[in-house]
């Protein structure tokens, strides 16, 4: 046998191996990897076990967004500091013409929660979960077209649970989807996988706010109803499902160039820096769904309403020539609410009623405002309600 | 044999190639073309995450590990680039919440591609490079676009995927650094 030799003692050296298929097996290893990966991800179902793997990786990747974003923060607040000088003039301007729209709408609001505080006690309505918020800061951002995310500094330490919504002062950013002791994440309302029940406030037309990874615009899908949305319609959460509390501001309506309907939300009028967890709790998670009915009624809660003042005398001489319509009146003081019903008793000269609260012991206090009509009128019918 | 790994990977003293030692002037180990790009990818990605909005406008976000994906099969095939390409995709699939094994499958699959098609690419103008990763480009968004589709069973916005690739694409520049830089600076890329 001979021996080939190559001068070096380096046999080994010239050997070769195929490298680009030796290559390939690695990638084709890595990419069975990530599709075993894939195939069992089921982030998409927004669930709390889908988002507990990542966990260890949001708290250590929080504390460092966090130290990147310090500078960046103090520099933004720099800008901002020059630009509130600069511009304090013209923002002045701008200022003054809001005040004073806004003075009127104040006045409207004032005259507008008293008569709804007095509604509430007239049908018995029972108060909404009290619901604590917790303040974070956002840290990180992701805001591609195949995931929409946010880690902000506040985690389980803080009680933060995953599904509470978060908001900001303009409006609902997303809800929390993973959450670890010192950072949590926030799945935006615009990540493809986020599927919120909304309501249009004017026609209360249910709808699904799907996002499809448009910052700013998410689609309104399944309307239903001829003219149930408009443009400019404002858009609540409904509530339904439990995911969300009902009535959190999310946007207005607006029609795409495509035709489809949309939400230009309101988060998205300011840079989303500082956002509020609102503590509550998915219906799902709740170990005893009776608890929802066990909060108190609204007059156990809240105070009376202010009541108009009564001329006692004057009440006296308007008594005096009727005192049938009086007394039939006085009878279910809490039946008729501080707006006339029936024209017939309130053209009489009987006295105005007193709300709810005053007569807790009434029982008609706990009939819906139908019946109470109805129970005021056949009390009143035989002396003072002729045509 | 751990210091030659450590040597081979991390120094730039040349090895003892005989004949051959004078003809590599520098060795280019995995650090410099493989390792050093990948932090600065990584970086760059928490950087740009940064929750600042300039004049309410968001930073870009681009997939600078496509640019990767992208330069490392045309320098040269490597081993140790696959897993660490795999590697930046997994850092992805977790900083952006995207569903595990999203953006680690789509690279590979790019890189993959590029292994085979390298002989074609290298050595032709720049003009023909940025055609060819123009057409990456829509192959890899494309793709994950279609992958997202099957995931969710939503379609993502199809201008918010535009945009991603156009700040992807605006980072072109390195690329053609790092051919430029590493294609012919070993001869035993040849």
């Amino acid at each position: 046998m001979s021996s080939v030799s190559y001068g070096d003692n380096k046999h080994f050296e010239h050997i070769k191996l195929p490298m680009t298929w030796a290559v390939m097996g690695v990638v084709g290893l890595v990419c069975i990897i990530a599709a075993l990966m894939l195939l069992g991800d089921r982030s998409e179902q927004v669930e709390a076990e889908a988002y507990a793997k990542r966990s260890g990786f949001d708290s250590a990747a929080g504390p460092v967004n966090n130290a990147i974003s310090w500078p960046v923060q103090k520099v933004g607040a720099g800008t901002n500091w020059l630009d509130d000088y600069f511009f304090a003039v013209s923002e002045n301007r701008v200022l003054r013409t809001k005040v004073a729209q806004l003075s009127q709408y104040e006045n409207l609001y004032k005259q507008e929660r008293d008569l709804n505080s007095r509604y509430e006690k007239l049908l018995n309505l029972r108060t909404e979960p009290e619901m604590d918020m917790v303040a974070a800061r956002s840290v990180s951002v992701s805001r591609g077209p195949f995931a929409n995310n946010r880690l902000i500094d506040a985690g389980s330490k803080k009680g933060i649970t995953f599904g509470n919504p978060v908001i900001t002062d303009q409006g609902l950013v997303g809800r929390i989807v993973g959450v670890s002791p010192d950072v949590s994440r926030v799945l935006m309302v615009t990540d493809v996988t986020s599927h919120v029940p909304v309501m249009v406030m004017r026609s209360d037309a249910r709808a699904m706010m799907n996002g499809d990874g448009n910052t700013g615009y998410t689609k309104l899908d399944f309307v239903r109803g001829r003219d149930s949305v408009r443009v400019g319609d404002q858009i609540l959460t409904s509530g339904d499902g439990g995911i969300f509390p009902r009535g959190l501001p999310v946007g207005e309506a607006v029609k795409g160039v495509d035709g489809v309907w949309r939400v230009r939300l309101y988060s998205n009028r300011a840079p989303i820096e500082l956002v509020k967890v609102v503590k509550f709790k998915d219906f799902s998670q709740l170990p005893d769904p009776s608890t929802l009915l066990r909060s108190p009624p609204v007059s156990d809660i809240l105070p009376p309403p202010a009541m108009p003042r009564v001329d006692p005398q004057s009440v006296a001489q308007s008594q005096a020539p009727a005192p049938a319509a009086a007394t039939s009146s006085s009878a279910s003081p809490a039946a008729t609410p501080a707006r006339p019903v029936n024209r017939a008793s309130s053209s009489s000269t009987a006295p105005r009623p007193r709300p709810a609260a005053a007569s807790s012991s009434s029982s008609s206090s706990a009939l819906p405002p139908e019946a109470a009509q109805t129970s005021t009128a056949a009390s009143s019918s035989p002396a003072g309600a002729q045509p | 044999m751990k210091p030659l790994m450590k040597r081979g990977l991390f120094e730039r003293s040349p090895l003892n190639r005989g004949m051959r030692g004078g003809m590599a002037s520098r060795i280019i180990g995995p650090w410099d073309w493989i390792l050093a790009p990948a932090l600065i990818s990584l970086a760059a990605t928490i950087v740009l995450a940064t929750a600042f909005q300039p004049l309410g406008l968001y930073l870009p976000e681009p997939v600078t590990p496509l640019l990767l994906a992208f330069a490392w099969p045309l320098i040269r095939p490597s081993y140790i680039a696959p897993f660490v390409l795999g590697g930046l995709g997994i850092f992805l699939d977790f900083f952006w919440g995207a569903p595990l094994g999203f953006w680690t499958l789509n690279l590979m699959l790019v890189y993959a591609v590029l292994v085979f098609a390298r002989t074609y690419i290298i050595g032709q103008d720049w003009l023909v490079v940025f055609g060819v990763f123009l057409l990456t480009e829509l192959v890899f968004f494309g793709l994950c676009t279609v992958v997202m589709s099957i995931d969710t069973g939503s379609v993502p916005r199809l201008f918010g995927v535009f945009e991603q690739a156009f700040a992807t694409t605006l980072f072109f520049p390195a690329v053609w650094y790092l051919m430029e830089k590493y294609l012919h600076a070993d001869v035993r890329f040849q």
